[in-house]
């Protein structure tokens, strides 16, 4: 997979993802060696592809940063909209990112040092990732938002945007967002049943 | 706090269990409280036996895909048998031939579909893949995303997602008589106590300790009972 590097410093104001109190509007960091900003998103973090979860890291925390919470969504689908892609939530303070390919079966352990990390319910109802699968012939963007935090709050498995963002108010210190498009690849007609 | 519907089998035996007892035997159970007198002590049956034997309406490579899908949804594990050990590809091959012939044609062309996705989505056939990419697969199927990518599926993947899923429960969980629930593989998994058309108080004292063993035979085999609308008993999924 070619490595591109992605970059996007976003103020808090100017993603999704938002909180009613946030205390300061620390800007964070947030790039992808597979995804670059404002660029199309791979194929293997899609439907389309194996559908694993992107690799990401973040830096820039701000003070006194004691967990992070990672949020995927579509703010141009949904009734009502986004249509949310991803949920993360329990990382340390001390992870620098999450590796590509993050367990879809909870069953599966979580990489060395996220054992606590634990993953919300997406717009399909499961507790994983799952990718763009924008209408045929649109181009959707997608936030991965990063959201900084003042304290550990060790939430449970299953939690939906609302409830996790209803959990994280009043400790939210800062946020950062990589934004990125996708549009569904042409299938290869020659890939028939043999 | 949503709950986390995605293919496993602990949610699939958490949903089967409880509706497994009213479900799957309806007529049964309906008798049960009627106040029937025929003991519901446990009896030997003659058990389905799951061969190798051709299926009727699929082509082997139909056949294959289709064990692959049934035995993801429900494996076998340290719980006991999964659903192809219980006989669902069976039930569901002689469903086909009968009360679901309609459906014939939606299995052909959702495997078929199935397929190609795999192939477009993850590089290989279905068969070939992993065990955690064909769940993979087969959740995207269920969540409807592998729809639109040029596989062929009519509609929604996840019709044929639901398709396949009901009929595999229906084959693990069902009763015997309609040829799948081999050695009563399925009411094991979930624990269910069995048709009885007669619960004493003792009874119902140790089913709530847990000591009461399972009854295990089918409906079919009270005298209250006439298969109208299912197979001869002789004919128990194997045969065909």
């Amino acid at each position: 997979m070619t490595k591109a590097a992605g970059l996007v410093i976003a103020l808090a104001s100017a993603v999704g993802v938002e909180s009613a109190s946030a205390q300061v509007a620390a800007p964070i960091v947030v790039e992808s060696t597979t995804i670059a900003a404002g660029r199309p998103i791979p194929r293997d973090h899609s439907p389309d592809g194996r559908n694993e979860s992107p690799p990401l890291s973040w830096r820039g925390l701000p003070a006194g940063t004691r967990q992070l919470a990672v949020v995927c969504e579509d703010h141009g689908a949904g009734n009502p909209p986004p249509w949310v892609h991803w949920i993360v939530y329990n990382i340390p303070a001390s992870a620098t990112g999450l590796p590509q390919g993050i367990p879809f079966d909870a069953a599966d352990p979580m990489p060395a040092g996220l054992e606590g990390v634990r993953q919300g319910n997406n717009g399909w109802g499961l507790a994983m990732y799952r990718g763009p699968a924008p209408p045929a012939g649109t181009v959707h963007e997608y936030e991965f938002t990063v959201i900084a935090l003042d304290r550990e709050l060790h939430l449970p498995a299953g939690l939906s945007r609302a409830e996790l963002l209803e959990a994280v108010e009043d400790h939210v210190l800062g946020r950062g967002t990589l934004v990125a498009t996708y549009t569904r690849v042409p299938a290869d007609a020659g890939a028939a049943l043999e | 706090m949503n709950e986390d519907v995605r293919i496993s089998r602990r949610d699939l035996l958490k949903v089967a269990g409880a509706a497994g007892a009213a479900a799957l035997t309806p007529s049964a159970l309906s008798a049960a409280t009627s106040g029937a007198a025929t003991s519901a002590t446990p009896v030997a049956v003659a058990l389905p036996v799951v061969t190798s034997a051709p299926l009727l309406n699929l082509t082997a490579a139909e056949t294959e895909i289709l064990a692959a899908i049934v035995d993801r949804l429900i494996p076998s594990d340290e719980l006991g048998p999964g659903a192809l050990e219980a006989g669902a590809l069976r039930f569901i091959d002689r469903a086909l031939s009968e009360a679901e012939s309609s459906s014939a044609d939606a299995y052909r062309a959702g495997i078929a579909a199935l397929d190609r996705y795999s192939r477009y989505s993850r590089g290989a056939a279905f068969v070939d893949l992993s065990s955690r990419d064909q769940d993979s697969v087969l959740i995207d199927v269920q969540s409807g995303a592998a729809t639109g990518a040029g596989t062929g599926f009519e509609g929604s993947s996840a019709a044929f997602f639901n398709l396949v899923k009901d009929h595999t429960w229906q084959g693990t969980f069902g009763d015997p008589q309609y040829g799948g629930n081999a050695g009563f593989a399925g009411w094991d998994l979930i624990r269910y106590p069995g048709v009885r058309l007669r619960v004493t108080d003792e009874e119902q004292r140790m089913l709530e300790a847990d000591e009461l063993e399972p009854a295990r035979r089918s409906a079919y085999d009270f005298g209250q009972f006439q298969a109208q609308s299912a197979p001869s008993s002789n004919g128990s999924g194997d045969a065909r």
